[in-house]
């Protein structure tokens, strides 16, 4: 159907099928070059850097500003940003507003969180976050018990990303190969990448990640509206002609309403650096300052979700009808129909970047933390040497146990996200009161992180809806409330070492 | 009393989560966007100057 007010007339384009002859090569083949030239170029920047646990887990702790910001951005522009963003424009609307409200949060508290998470990681000498919990808290079972946690939680994500890989190169395989293969080959691929490069090698290809997204970006978000519309502002009038509450929120308790939308605001902003990989992109950080002067520049970063939105919408407009996980596929569907293959090439090389950078941080994140805070502590690879290689061979089994979650159960992007943020925000009471309330103790952060990670599951499993609010939140405030209770009928803990 | 840097904290955090309900409309649409949606973004980009002026306040810039 060709929308109204369309200038480009959509039956000048051959449709899906009758573009098969040789389309999918040229797109795939631009796919493949640029992922592997950027695993290439992230080699070639660490071909010079000694590696010992120091170096690849945390980068030595040596990052500026650019390479910091391109590792606490890559928590923003995953494959979720690219697919999951626009995929919620396109069948939500409104409510993917918390996207970018929720990153723009987490960069203020993170101006005075980070700095003090940093220094204490400084003076100690820790590497993951588990060892921030097992040095504040005097507690090597309490390190164990957040590196399980933590462990877990990151084969959601990571799964999430092979998702979103999946999709990307279906479509731009133009439906003639099943992606399955193609996912798996692609991913085995990072895993061995990261097992060679650490997180040095994660920060290069970041940086290649983000230019191609910004290029993809304002492609879909600026390109495609002023193509079919004439201009940003003419296709939102049109979206709201078509759907004219699709860009406010429903008030009150309902499903995604400004319940939802606060609450997941607030639970999503906290949780936001409480990844295993979160953690490791604070340590690396060189000063202080680095930490701020980038919590101050992120946010400019989140206007880029701004045109994402605007593809999803468009998105909405010139191929509606996708219902229930297939909204993720939105402006893509776009780009295959009415562009030419390399355009198709260029945005799924893009895409399948935001899910394998991201992906490579997150299983390092996994793998450090187990080497570190689980094997340690059972005198495993104790080491240098040894914690290197346990920490690259847990690197491909977190790789091999994503892959092996994700041919088992495959989820829409934002349900996984979701489950995520669910739990790892559960962390961050612990975190906080390390901070702001001395009398916490090792028995109140367990309990609490045991509570709110069991009412997360259970009010997921059920399918419980609490007034509109996003259930991760209120199993953040049983976490809360257990944590002091607890805290409070149990000993005084001992001072954990002073920082300066 | 709670100090100024707080403040400075609090407003954006607050402008972007609590006060959403409250701007949550269409009209007056602002460089076309729908209120609410131009009421983000604005504070998106304002939030670097609330961050640096905590920055001044801590003189660490």
């Amino acid at each position: 159907m060709d929308p109204p007010h369309a200038r480009f007339h959509l039956e000048h384009r051959p449709l899906g099928k009758a573009l098969v002859n040789g389309a999918p090569v040229v797109a795939l083949t631009i796919v493949a070059v640029v992922v592997l030239g950027t695993i290439g170029l992230a080699l070639f920047g660490v071909r010079r850097v000694k590696m010992d646990p120091q170096q690849y887990i945390v980068g030595g702790r040596s990052f500026g500003t650019v390479f910091l910001w391109v590792l606490l951005a890559g928590e923003i522009y995953t494959s979720f940003t690219f697919l999951g963003m626009a995929g919620w424009a396109y069948g939500l609307g409104a409510p993917a507003y918390y996207i970018f409200a929720y990153g723009t949060c987490a960069f203020v508290i993170g101006y005075f969180l980070l700095p003090a998470i940093w220094r204490i990681g400084k003076e100690r000498l820790l590497l993951t976050g588990a060892d921030f919990f097992q040095d504040r808290y005097g507690s090597r079972a309490l390190g164990v018990m957040v590196a399980v946690v933590q462990f877990v939680m990151i084969v959601p994500y990571v799964t999430l990303q092979l998702s979103g890989l999946q999709l990307l190169l279906r479509i731009a395989g133009y439906g003639a190969f099943d992606a399955t293969i193609a996912v798996c080959v692609a991913f085995i691929l990072v895993a061995l990448f990261v097992f060679t490069a650490g997180l040095r090698g994660t920060a290069w290809a970041s940086i290649v990640k983000d230019a191609l997204v910004l290029g993809a970006v304002a492609f879909a978000g600026i390109a495609i509206p002023i193509q079919f519309f004439g201009s940003p502002a003419k296709m939102i009038d049109q979206v709201l002609r078509v759907h004219p509450h699709a860009l406010t929120l429903v008030a009150g308790t309902a499903e995604h309403g400004t319940v939802w939308y606060v609450s997941t605001v607030l639970l999503t902003a906290i949780g936001f650096y409480m990844g295993p990989h979160g953690m490791s992109a604070v340590y690396s950080a060189r000063s202080e300052n680095a930490l701020r002067r980038n919590a101050m520049l992120l946010p400019l970063y989140q206007i880029v979700m701004l045109l994402v939105f605007f593809a999803g919408l468009a998105a909405l407009l010139i191929v509606p009808g996708l219902k229930g996980a297939a909204v993720d596929q939105s402006f893509l569907l776009v780009v295959q129909r009415y562009y030419p293959p390399w355009v198709m090439g260029f945005v799924a090389a893009a895409g399948s970047l935001a899910a394998l950078v991201p992906a490579s941080a997150q299983l390092l994140g996994a793998a450090s933390v187990f080497s570190k805070n689980v094997l340690g502590t059972f005198g495993i690879a104790t080491g240098d040497a040894a914690r290197m290689l346990a920490t690259r061979v847990l690197v491909l089994v977190v790789a091999l146990l994503a892959l092996g979650f994700w041919l088992e159960e495959q989820k829409t992007i934002v349900e996984l996200l979701l489950i995520y943020y669910n739990g790892i925000t559960q962390f961050m009471p612990g975190i906080a009161a390390v901070f702001l309330w001395p009398r916490a103790n090792v028995w109140g952060v367990a309990a609490g992180i045991a509570v709110g990670f069991i009412l997360a599951i259970a009010f997921a499993a059920a399918n419980v809806t609490l007034w509109g609010v996003n259930v991760g939140f209120a199993a953040l405030l049983g976490n809360v409330i257990v944590m002091v209770v607890v805290s409070l009928l149990t000993p005084v803990r001992k001072a954990p070492a002073a920082i300066i | 009393m709670v100090s100024l840097r707080i403040w400075l904290a609090a407003i954006p955090i607050a402008a972007l989560s609590i006060a959403i309900p409250l701007v949550n409309r269409i009209e007056p649409r602002v460089l076309g966007l729908p209120f609410v949606l131009f009421w983000i973004v604005a504070w998106i980009l304002l939030t670097p100057a609330f961050i640096w002026s905590i920055g001044r306040l801590e003189r660490r810039w």
